[in-house]
């Protein structure tokens, strides 16, 4: 189409977009206009006063004809041009960016890479790009994770495991500064896996008129293929505990098919998930239940085996770091009364070695017992009454205990342990728990995830219903309330349990708050609504979890569950350790970026507080490297200032492997705060793989929004021409003759042709 | 006229009936009038709902006992629950139903009561679905009581009911510094608790050749007491009578931490 164009106009249609139309004829306007009048006039009137055998309509449209030939050989004569600024040859920089990265070497359908186009274009003697250097002086430059010079197409590797365009443009631009620069040229398949907005490199260059003239490479249909997108797993874990993981599965041309979630630790195959491949378009999220025994920062693997014909196989697998720890986290279980519940709770989680449920029961007024202490003095007064005490526990459980029990220092005390410390509060079902509690209008109605409705003045026996319990769609996807080792599997063991009792209409969720569980009523005496029997939400730096019913050790004792069965346990014990999971010490770190490449900056951040996590900025906080070959190096880690108890350090990592990252803190006076740990991956990205297809719209973008254009392999000739007249720089003004268009050619002989035919048609020649 | 039939013949053949009658249903008269409103256990579920249920365990037996007609398990029956549940409710903040309910070994609703008490065990002679249900009863997690059996013979009758039971596991000793033991009152000391004309009259509180009391145990693999055995005592008899003046107030007193002390360990371990 662009060929024909250029062929009746002479001209490629972007001079014309670039250019400016003006008439060269020494003649002024309004003279040309007056020889036209009285070019025109006589015709006109001729034709008016022609008689014969013709009618009106044949004289007008005569007349028309013939009005339209003068005027166009008027126009032809006044020299019409397209005035269009020029660069200057030799006196303008052009910047040639060049994509180094590994993405380059995808092959496309045609056979060859995008690297072997590229380097076509760059070809000294015929290549589209040499040729600018007729009229431009040309820098070259490649990029990947960083940017460099070069001399010329020789230098690429495409080897670059990251593609960071924004800062390559602004790099050339800084290495340009200062003399006249007419556009920049970028190579590339648009792959860009850097976290910066590419708008942000854009702006100067609007700003400094430097268009951006992308060659896109690569095929913008890509072929069937199966990518591993995202793995979301916690940075940290238990030993032992079932890791909420969701493995986000893309495909293309494979949907309906099943493939295999293969999850690795260190070369150990931890689990396997068998998924039906998502449609095109449709991103499909897995949750994947692991269980890491092993303790450490573990590197994780989670891969789709290649399905056949599959091409692009290195966007198969994602990996990731988890720092698995081995330790016990202690939780507080407060019962206002002796409950069977108790006892079955801890008895599901009496092999767990990775939680210590602190048991603090009510057996009568003021006298408690106490049990799995760590110090016989613990909770020797009861509920904890000061925050050094209560902010040891990482999770508070509250069963059935009347609000009125605690003073309101303590109510608003376990309101901060959620809320500051981030802590977890759980409250279970019970006769003295929730509004029948008197929980309304305390500091905990806000920190709870359901709405609390107003007492009735009911007895339990009144209210008590029993509810079938299902998980909702979050549910059945969530570790805690998961009790199986598929989805399918967990929807039929809890399909399997026996229905239990609840004394507390818990009915509404408070908006923001996610329920897993649900409960149907199947009998009783109270309300017959639906109930809400698991639901959390966050609340400040934690989480409240709610479990609503008040004898799940039914789901053990019942006559109809199987002896071997396992729910109960299994139930407990997940959601024990999921509500301790994400509870943060004083002192945390974390990496930046859980994955680098060797030799670029890795930075850890840490955060401290005191005992009463508040927290610290003068602290002393060093950062211990063990590096993969088992080197120690120290680093002192600084205080951000920009908030409080946050500090941070970089360091290189130089060869590939784990980084083991311990931070300690003290404070001036050696009081010691604690210690964390965590790790960085140093590892060749597998970035440029996601997603193989050209990203023509980043490409795009990066012209249009400068007043570049953007070209295939197929366009790239005009390139050339395209630079000379949109190009900023030193530019001269250029006039070209249009007079001498093949269109004005064709106009007037067809005119004239229109003419004739008309008149051989009405009898009139 | 079914129901005498069934009677006449539990009777010929020891198998247990729920069917209630004899001297000692002498209810308090506090529980009276409501316990007489509740259906019968056999019947379904309580009809309050409470946290707790003092549950009975109703078993064969090929003695009757004396003269009763509910056999050897209802001894007792219900006048020392209902007293027991009347102190236990007044002594901790358990919830717990203020009335007997008794309940056979082969019936699946056992397995909604976690706590089990059975007496006069001396002569229990359990069915096979009886085993069966009480073997799995404890392997879900209940746990049971056993009271009021003397001397070395019904020992031995109890014994070889237990290895039918849970073949292959053995009684233990619980010793004083066992939790059981402090799980609400500090016990130091293992009382001999007598029947109560024992009681009443004075004089040797042991029977036949019972004459030290123990507490013994069988636990699970991980360790849990699923059966606490209490032999040569009589800790039924004080629970039921211990409103008599002539009955020892140590012994009662006794009877009863014990009998707290079992339901809050058992209810929290």
């Amino acid at each position: 189409m662009s060929g024909v164009f250029e062929f009746l106009f002479k001209y490629r249609a972007v001079l014309f977009e670039e250019g400016e139309l003006t008439f060269l004829s020494p003649w002024p306007t309004a003279v040309a206009g007056l020889v036209a009048v009285a070019v025109a006039v006589p015709a006109v009137v001729s034709y008016a006063m022609a008689r014969g055998r013709s009618g009106v309509a044949d004289r007008v449209v005569l007349g028309v004809l013939r009005g339209a030939l003068f005027l166009l050989l008027f126009a032809a004569l006044m020299q019409p041009a397209l005035v269009l600024t020029s660069v200057v040859p030799q006196r303008n920089f052009l910047a040639v960016l060049v994509d180094d990265s590994k993405s380059m070497t995808i092959a496309d359908r045609d056979g060859s890479s995008r690297a072997d186009k590229a380097i076509t274009l760059l070809e000294p003697e015929d290549g589209v790009l040499a040729r600018l250097s007729e009229r431009f002086a040309l820098r070259y430059f490649r990029y990947g994770s960083s940017s460099s010079r070069m001399s010329g197409p020789e230098e690429l590797t495409f080897g670059g495991s990251n593609t960071r365009i924004g800062r390559a443009l602004g790099y050339a631009r800084d290495e340009l500064q200062g003399v006249p620069l007419s556009g920049i040229v970028v190579v590339s398949d648009g792959g860009d896996n850097s976290d910066e907005p590419i708008g942000k490199a854009l702006l100067p260059l609007r700003a400094a008129s430097v268009p951006v003239f992308a060659v896109g490479l690569g095929d913008e249909e890509a072929d069937a293929d199966v990518q591993v997108s995202r793995v979301d797993a916690p940075a940290k874990s238990l030993v032992g505990s079932t890791l909420p993981v969701n493995v986000l599965v893309e495909a293309r041309g494979y949907g309906g098919r099943t493939a295999t979630i293969v999850v690795e630790d260190m070369g150990r195959i931890v689990a396997e998930e068998e998924v039906t491949l998502p449609r095109d378009g449709q991103p499909l999220v897995t949750p994947v239940a692991v269980v890491l025994e092993a303790e450490g920062a573990r590197e994780l693997s989670f891969r789709v085996a290649g399905q056949q014909g599959e091409r692009v196989l290195e966007n198969n697998e994602l990996r990731t770091v988890v720092q698995v720890r081995d330790r016990t986290e202690k939780i507080l279980y407060f019962e206002g009364e002796p409950r069977h519940e108790v006892a079955f709770l801890l008895r599901a989680i009496e092999d767990d070695t990775g939680v210590q449920v602190v048991l603090l029961q009510r057996t009568a007024e003021n006298k408690f017992l106490r049990r799995n202490l760590d110090d016989p003095l613990e909770l020797v007064g009861g509920f904890p009454a000061t925050r050094e005490e209560m902010y040891g526990y990482r999770a508070l459980i509250l069963g059935s205990i009347e609000a009125s029990f605690f003073t309101h220092d303590q109510l608003e005390m376990i309101a901060e342990f959620v809320g500051e410390r981030g802590g977890t509060l759980m409250m279970l079902g019970g006769r003295r728990a929730f509004s029948e509690g008197g929980y309304k209008g305390t500091p905990l109605e806000d920190v709870l995830p359901v709405i609390l409705e107003e007492p009735d003045g009911s007895t339990p026996t009144e209210r008590q219903v029993f509810v079938k319990v299902a998980p909702t769609a979050a549910g059945a996807l969530h570790p805690a309330t998961r009790i199986a080792s598929t989805v399918e599997a967990s929807a039929a063991r809890w399909d399997s349990l026996p229905p239990v009792s609840t004394t507390n209409l818990v009915v509404g969720l408070k908006p923001g708050a996610t329920e897993f569980l649900a409960g149907t009523v199947v009998s009783g005496a109270g309300p017959s609504a639906d109930r809400v029997v698991s639901a959390f939400q966050r609340y400040g730096r934690g989480r409240s979890i709610v479990l609503a019913v008040q004898d799940t050790w039914l789901w053990q004792m019942d006559a109809t569950v199987p002896l071997e069965d396992q729910s109960h346990e299994t139930f407990w014990r997940q959601m024990l350790r999921w509500i301790v999971a994400e509870v943060p010490d004083p002192v945390e770190a974390s990496a930046e970026r859980l994955s680098v490449e060797a030799g670029e900056p890795a930075t850890v951040t840490a955060t401290v507080a005191d005992a009463g996590f508040v927290e610290v900025n003068g602290a002393a906080v060093t950062a211990r490297i063990t590096t993969p070959a088992g080197e120690v190096k120290e680093l002192p880690m600084e205080w951000s200032v920009e908030e409080d108890g946050q500090y941070a350090a970089t360091f290189v990592p130089e060869s590939d492997g784990i980084f083991e990252v311990a931070v300690d803190a003290a404070g001036r006076d050696s009081t010691v705060f604690g210690s964390a740990r965590t790790s960085v991956r140093a590892a060749p990205s597998t970035e440029e793989f996601r997603d193989p297809r050209q990203r023509r719209g980043l490409l795009q973008r990066m012209a249009d929004e400068t007043g570049g254009r953007y070209y295939t392999m197929e366009t790239v000739d005009g390139l050339a021409e395209d630079l000379r007249f949109a190009g900023g720089g030193v530019t001269v003004r250029e006039e070209r003759d249009l007079w001498d268009m093949p269109i004005v050619f064709f106009l007037l002989a067809g005119l004239l042709a229109s003419e004739w035919a008309y008149r051989r048609r009405r009898g009139l020649a | 006229m079914a129901g005498l039939v069934a009677i006449l013949a539990a009777v010929l053949v020891g198998r247990p009936t729920l069917e209630l009658g004899g001297p000692e249903l002498a209810p308090t008269p506090a529980a009276q009038g409501r316990c007489d409103l509740q259906p019968r256990a056999q019947d379904g579920a309580p009809a309050e709902w409470h946290e707790f249920y003092f549950t009975r365990a109703a078993y064969s037996s090929y003695r009757r006992g004396w003269g009763r007609r509910g056999g050897a398990w209802a001894t007792d029956y219900p006048k020392a629950d209902r007293q027991f549940l009347t102190v236990l409710r007044r002594l901790t903040n358990l919830d717990a139903f203020e009335c007997e309910n008794a309940v056979l070994l082969d019936d699946p609703r056992l397995r909604r009561y976690p706590f089990l008490y059975a007496l006069e065990v001396g002569y229990m002679d359990l069915s096979q679905p009886e085993i069966e249900g009480l073997r799995d009863y404890l392997a879900a997690g209940g746990t049971l009581i056993i009271d009021d059996f003397w001397g070395t013979r019904e020992w031995l009758q109890f014994e070889y009911q237990m290895s039918l039971v849970l073949p292959g596991r053995p009684i233990v000793d619980l010793p004083i510094d066992h939790p059981l033991f402090s799980a609400f009152y500090e016990i130091d000391e293992v009382l001999q608790v007598p029947a109560f004309r024992r009681g009443y009259y004075g004089g040797d509180y042991s029977e036949r050749d019972g004459f030290v009391p123990y507490v013994k145990g069988i636990m699970d693999d991980d360790g849990r007491l699923m059966v606490v055995i209490n032999w040569n005592t009589d800790l039924g008899d004080a629970w039921e009578w211990a409103e008599q003046p002539t009955y020892p107030l140590d012994r009662s007193t006794f009877a009863y931490q014990m009998g707290v002390n079992m339901i809050v360990y058992a209810m929290s371990h």
